[in-house]
C-alpha cells in the first residue's frame, strides 16, 4: 500500500508559479503531482501515496488554509509546505498551529523550497513508519483478551501480582499466566518494554 | 352830322380809349415802355383824324392850309413812334432805315414849317366842296403841288420798305402770328398811305383817310399789346397760384421744422450773410433786422466748441456732399444747448462754393440721454464696448481701458479686431456680421473659451455678453465683458489641488492594497526564479531535452512581461499629472481595476460579477481618474461585505447605457450593510468615513472626479441586501473622438467589442457567479 517514491503534490491556481515550481522539483528528482485548485486536488487524493504537498495561500474558492483544514479533518498526515505571495504573519500562525510543515514566502529560493520539501517527505516518511509501528501494536493489543487487557493496565501502573491478584478478586498464580500471555502475544520481554509501548498508544491517542 | 364825321370820330375816339388804357398800364408799370409808346402812337393817330375831320369841314383855304401844316406833326410822332415800335417791340427792321426814316420825316417837318403854306402844297387855290359817298359836303383842295413833298413820299417809300423788312425778318424768326398781324397791318397801312400824294397831286379824288391806314396799325399794335397783357394776367394770376403754393408749402416746411425743432437757414457766401427764419433770431438773440454774418453766426457758438465749428465749416466748404457735426451753442437766455448742424454748398459755375443751405436741430435731449447712457456704460463693473455696424469701437468705459490697456482714443473709431487675438482676427469679423443680421441679447460664443488681446499682444480670458441697441444712427452692439482671468487662475489653483488630493487618494489607497500588489508582483517573480533554477538543475543534471528549456525560457519572458505591466500600471495610477482628456471605453477601465485589485478579491473571498454591456460608446475621461473611482468603489464594496458569509461576498458590476440619456452607467453593487437614509448623501462629504482607519476622502475625492468628468455620482440601497454606488459619464460627442495617446487603454472598438469580462466562475446561467471570485488573465 505505500508507494516506495514520495510524491510531491503542488497545489496553485496560478498555473505558471505551477509549472515552475513543478519543474523544479521534478529538476530535482522529485515525483510531483500539480494542482490548479484545492477540489481538483481532493478529488484526486490518495491517503496512501506518501510525500508532502506546496500549496499555495491564496486561491479563489477553496484556498490553502481551508484545502489544510479539511485535510487534517481527514486525518492526513500529508506535511504541507505553504507558499504564500505575501507575507502575511497571522495567516502563517494559523497554518503552523495547524501543522503545516512549512511557510514560504514567494519568491522562493530552490535550496529553501527543496530542502523544505526533503524535510516535509522525511517527516511524512518517519511519521508513516511510526504509524506502522503503531498500527502493529494496536494489532497486537487487539488479540489480548479483556481480562488480559485488565491485567496489562494494572501491570503498568507498576503493580505486583499478589496486588493485582486481590484487585481483580482472583488468585495470584491466574495474574501469573494472564501476564505471561501478554508478553507472548505482544512480543515483549520486559515489563520496561510493555510500559513503553502502551505509553506511545496512549500519545497517539489510540 | 353826317356818316364821315362819326366814323371819323369814333376812330379818333377808339385811338384816344387805347391810349388812355395803356398810358394807364404804362404808369402802373413804368418799365412798360412799349405800352408808352402805343399810348403816344394812339394819341397821334387820333390827332390825325381829328386833323382829317377838321380839314374835311374846313370853310376857307387858310383854314385848311394851316390845318394840313399841322397835320405833319402827328404823322412825325406816328412815323417815329411806329418805327421804334418795330425796332424795339417787334426788334426787327434795319438802323439804318430806321434812322434814315427819322431824319427825313424830321427834315420833311422841318420843311413843312419852313415853306408857306405847307410841304405838300405850293398854293392852295381853292377848295372844292362836294359830297362823298352821301355823307355831308366835305372840303378837298384845290392847289399846286409842292416839289418839296417829293421828300414825303419818299419817307413813305422808305417806312413801307422797312415795314417789309422788319415783316420779313419776324416771319423768319418764326413768329408769324406777329408777323402776320403786326408787320401785315404795317405793309397794309404803309400801302395805304400812298393816297395822300395821289390825292395831292389831284390823280384821285377823295379825301384824306391817313387816319384809318394808321388806325389799323395802332389796332394791330393794341392787339399784339393787348395779347402781352393778357399774357402777363395769365402769368401774373400763375404767380397768384404758385405764390399760394409756395406759401403753403412754405407753411408746411415751418410747420415741419417746427415740430422737429429744426432750424432752416442759408449762407450767401459771396455775401457772407446768413439767413435764418425771423422766428429763430430770437431764440439765438438776434434782432429781426440785424444783418447776420457768419462770424455773428458762430459768436454764439459755446467758446470751447469754437474750434470744432470753424473746421467743421471748412470742411463743408470743400465738398458738396452734405456735411454734419454737433456742437454746443449758449442761447440769448444763457441756456447751453447741443445743436447738429447738416449743411450742404452749392458751388457756382467758377467752382466756388456760393451757397450753403442747412439746418440746425436741437439735440439736447439726445445728448442728455447719451450723456445718461454713457455715464451708466462709465459706472458699470464690467468692461463695456460699443460698435458699429461697421465693426468700428463707438463708445468705451474706464474698465475697458483696464482690461485691454489701451487708452480710450486709441479705441475709438478702431476696428474692434483689434481686441480679438489674431488666431480668432478672421472667424471675429464673419460672426460679428452673423449677429448684425440677428441681434438679440445672448452671451458671446456659448460653450468656448473666449480671449481677448491686449495692447501687449497678451491674452486675457474674458466673457462677453451681447446686447444690440437700436439708435436712429442704426444698429450698435454694446458688449459687456468680464475679465476672468482671476476666476480662470482660481480654477486652475482649484483643478490642482484637486489634483493633487485625487493622487494623494490615490497613494493612499495604494498603500492599503500593497498587499495584493506586492502578490502580484510576486507570483510572475516567483514563477521566473523557479524557472530559472529549474533551468539551472536541468542544466546541472546533464539531461538536456531541448523542448522543456524552451518551455522554461518562454515562461520566463512571460511572466517577466507580466511582472513589467504590473509595475507599469503602478506607475501610472501613482504618477501625479495633468489629468488627461482621453477617448475611451469604461469596459476597459472596469477591466483594469480588477487586475489590480485581483489578490485582494481573492484574499477577501469576494467574488466579482461583471454584466458589461457590449458596443458602449467611448466617453472622454481621465482614465486614472476613472480607475481611482472605480477601484475606490470596489474596495468600499469588499469591506462593506468583511463581515459577512463568505458565500455572500459578492460583488456586481455593470455597465451600459442610462435610461434616456446620452451617458454611460456603470454600477457597483455589493452585498453588505445597506446604508441608512440620512446618510446616502453623507457618504460623499469628506471626513465622513465607517471605517475604523479610513480617512473619509475617498468617496468625496470619487465625487470631485467624477463632477470634473460631468457626470454624477450616487448611492442607492438594494432591495434584499446591501448598496449599489452608481456613476454616470456624458458619451464623447461623435465628432470630438480624441486620438487614444495611452496605449495601456483600449481603443473603443477593442474594448467595446470586447463584452463580458472572462474570469475563471464563468457566469452560471441565473445571471450569479459561482462564488470563487476573478482571476483575471
Amino acid at each position: 500500500m505505500t508507494a516506495l517514491t514520495p510524491t510531491v503534490f503542488v497545489v496553485d491556481d496560478y498555473a505558471p508559479v505551477r509549472r515552475s515550481i513543478s519543474r523544479l522539483l521534478h529538476a530535482a528528482g522529485f515525483l510531483v503531482a500539480a494542482f490548479a485548485s484545492a477540489q481538483e486536488f481532493l478529488a484526486q487524493y490518495d491517503p496512501g501515496v506518501w510525500g508532502c504537498l506546496v500549496l499555495d495561500v491564496a486561491m479563489p474558492a477553496l484556498n490553502g488554509l481551508e484545502l489544510q483544514h479539511i485535510l487534517e479533518k481527514a486525518g492526513s498526515l500529508l506535511p504541507i509546505i505553504f507558499l504564500t505571495g505575501s507575507s502575511d504573519i497571522p495567516k502563517s500562525v494559523q497554518a503552523m498551529k495547524h501543522g503545516a510543515s512549512d511557510f514560504l514566502t514567494k519568491p522562493v529560493n530552490d535550496e529553501e523550497l527543496l530542502a523544505a520539501v526533503r524535510v516535509a517527505i522525511e517527516k511524512n516518511r518517519a511519521l508513516r513508519q511510526e504509524q506502522a509501528e503503531l498500527s502493529e501494536i494496536q494489532a497486537r493489543l487487539a488479540t489480548l483478551t479483556p481480562r488480559e487487557r485488565e491485567v496489562l493496565e494494572h501491570v503498568v501502573k507498576g503493580q505486583l501480582n499478589k496486588q493485582i491478584a486481590g484487585d481483580l478478586g482472583t488468585v495470584e498464580q491466574t495474574v501469573k499466566v494472564h501476564r505471561a500471555r501478554v508478553m507472548h502475544k505482544l512480543r515483549l520481554r520486559s515489563v520496561a518494554e510493555l510500559v513503553r509501548l502502551t505509553e506511545r498508544c496512549r500519545i497517539n491517542g489510540s | 352830322m353826317s356818316w364821315i364825321t362819326i366814323v371819323w370820330s369814333m376812330n379818333a375816339a377808339a385811338c384816344l380809349t387805347l391810349a388812355a388804357i395803356y398810358l394807364v398800364v404804362w404808369c402802373k408799370q413804368r418799365e412798360g415802355w412799349a405800352h408808352l409808346l402805343f399810348s403816344v402812337t394812339a394819341v397821334a393817330a387820333a390827332a390825325i383824324a381829328a386833323f382829317e375831320l377838321a380839314m374835311m369841314h374846313a370853310g376857307t383855304v387858310a383854314q385848311y392850309e394851316t390845318l394840313l401844316r399841322w397835320i405833319h406833326l402827328p404823322v412825325w410822332v406816328l412815323t417815329l413812334s411806329f418805327v421804334a415800335f418795330v425796332r424795339l417791340y417787334l426788334q426787327a427792321g434795319r438802323p439804318w432805315l430806321a434812322w434814315s426814316i427819322c431824319s427825313l420825316r424830321t427834315l420833311v417837318l422841318v420843311v413843312n414849317f419852313s415853306v408857306t403854306p405847307n410841304i405838300n402844297f405850293r398854293r392852295i387855290t381853292s377848295l372844292r366842296h362836294f359830297s362823298w359817298w352821301g355823307g355831308d359836303m366835305i372840303s378837298m383842295p384845290v392847289g399846286v403841288a409842292n416839289p418839296w413833298g417829293l421828300l414825303s413820299s419818299v419817307s413813305l417809300l422808305l417806312v413801307l420798305v422797312f415795314f417789309v423788312d422788319a415783316t420779313v425778318t419776324v416771319w423768319r424768326r418764326g413768329d408769324r402770328r406777329r408777323a402776320l398781324v403786326v408787320g401785315g397791318s404795317m405793309i397794309f397801312g404803309a400801302i395805304l398811305a400812298w393816297h395822300v400824294p395821289l390825292v395831292i397831286w389831284g390823280i384821285i379824288n377823295v379825301p384824306f383817310f391817313l387816319c384809318f391806314a394808321y388806325s389799323g396799325i395802332v389796332a394791330a399794335m393794341a392787339y399784339e399789346l393787348s395779347y402781352d397783357v393778357l399774357h402777363a394776367a395769365q402769368l401774373a394770376r400763375q404767380l397768384q397760384a404758385s405764390e399760394a403754393t409756395l406759401r403753403e408749402s412754405k407753411e408746411r416746411i415751418d410747420l415741419a421744422t417746427k415740430a422737429a425743432g429744426l432750424v432752416v437757414w442759408t449762407w450767401d457766401i459771396g455775401r457772407d450773410e446768413v439767413w435764418l427764419s425771423e422766428k429763430n433770431r430770437a431764440l439765438f438773440g438776434f434782432s429781426e433786422s440785424e444783418k447776420l454774418t457768419a462770424e455773428r453766426v458762430r459768436s454764439v457758438v459755446y467758446p470751447e466748441d469754437h474750434q470744432l465749428v470753424r473746421q467743421l465749416v471748412e470742411n463743408s466748404l470743400t465738398t458738396a456732399e452734405e456735411v454734419q457735426g454737433e456742437y454746443r451753442i449758449v442761447l440769448a437766455d444763457g441756456n447751453v444747448r447741443w445743436i447738429t448742424r447738416r449743411g450742404r454748398v452749392e458751388f457756382n459755375g467758377n467752382g466756388q462754393a456760393a451757397w450753403e443751405r442747412g439746418v440746425l436741430m436741437d439735440i439736447t435731449e439726445r445728448k442728455q440721454a447719451e450723456e445718461q447712457f454713457r455715464l451708466v456704460v462709465e459706472a458699470a463693473p464690467s468692461a463695456m464696448i460699443m460698435v458699429n455696424a461697421e465693426g468700428r469701437i463707438t463708445l468705451v468705459n474706464t474698465q475697458a481701458e483696464a482690461v485691454f490697456g489701451y487708452t480710450r482714443e486709441e479705441l475709438i473709431d478702431h476696428p474692434i479686431e483689434m481686441l480679438v487675438p489674431e488666431r480668432f482676427g478672421s472667424h471675429h469679423a464673419g460672426d460679428r456680421h452673423g449677429y448684425f443680421g440677428n441681434a438679440q441679447a445672448r452671451p458671446m460664443g456659448a460653450g468656448r473659451e473666449l480671449f481677448g488681446r491686449r495692447k501687449d499682444d497678451s491674452e486675457v480670458p474674458i466673457e462677453i455678453g451681447l446686447n444690440p441697441i437700436h439708435t436712429s444712427e442704426g444698429l450698435f452692439v454694446l458688449a459687456s465683458i468680464i475679465d476672468i482671468s482671476e476666476r480662470k487662475q482660481a480654477e486652475l489653483e482649484a483643478a490642482r489641488q484637486r489634483n493633487e488630493m485625487t493622487h494623494l487618494s490615490r497613494v493612499t489607497m495604494l498603500g492599503e492594497l500593497s498587499g495584493s500588489i506586492a502578490h502580484e508582483l510576486n507570483l510572475p517573480l516567483s514563477a521566473i526564479l523557479c524557472n530559472a533554477q529549474a533551468g539551472q538543475r536541468v542544466l546541472a543534471n546533464g539531461a538536456i531535452d531541448p523542448t522543456e528549456l524552451r518551455e522554461i525560457l518562454n515562461d520566463i519572458v512571460s511572466e517577466d512581461k507580466r511582472a513589467a505591466e504590473v509595475i507599469r500600471r503602478l506607475r501610472l495610477f501613482l504618477k501625479k499629472g495633468e489629468v488627461q482628456q482621453h477617448s475611451l471605453c469604461i469596459n476597459g477601465v472596469v477591466q483594469d481595476v480588477l487586475k489590480l485589485i485581483r489578490s485582494d478579491l481573492i484574499n477577501q473571498k469576494v467574488a466579482v460579477d461583471c454584466k458589461l454591456a457590449r458596443n458602449l460608446p467611448s466617453i472622454i475621461g481621465d482614465p486614472v481618474q476613472l480607475q481611482q473611482v472605480l477601484l475606490n468603489l470596489v474596495v468600499n464594496a469588499c469591506d462593506a461585505m468583511a463581515g459577512y458569509n463568505t458565500q455572500e461576498r459578492r460583488l456586481i458590476i455593470r455597465t451600459g447605457m442610462e435610461n434616456g440619456s446620452s451617458a454611460v452607467i456603470v454600477s457597483v453593487t455589493d452585498r453588505g450593510s445597506s446604508i441608512s437614509a440620512e446618510k446616502i448623501e453623507q457618504v460623499f462629504e469628506p471626513f465622513f468615513t465607517t471605517k475604523a482607519k479610513g480617512m473619509g476622502l475617498g468617496l468625496s475625492v470619487c465625487r470631485t472626479i467624477i463632477a470634473a468628468h460631468r457626470g454624477k455620482l450616487w448611492a442607492t440601497n438594494n432591495t434584499d441586501c446591501g448598496a449599489t454606488f452608481h456613476f454616470s459619464l456624458p458619451i464623447a460627442a461623435p465628432d470630438k473622438g480624441a486620438p487614444i495617446t495611452d496605449t495601456n487603454h483600449l481603443t473603443n472598438k477593442e474594448c467595446c467589442s470586447h463584452g463580458a469580462v472572462r474570469h475563471r466562475g464563468g457566469v452560471a446561467p441565473n445571471g450569479v457567479n459561482a462564488p470563487q471570485g476573478v482571476a483575471m488573465t
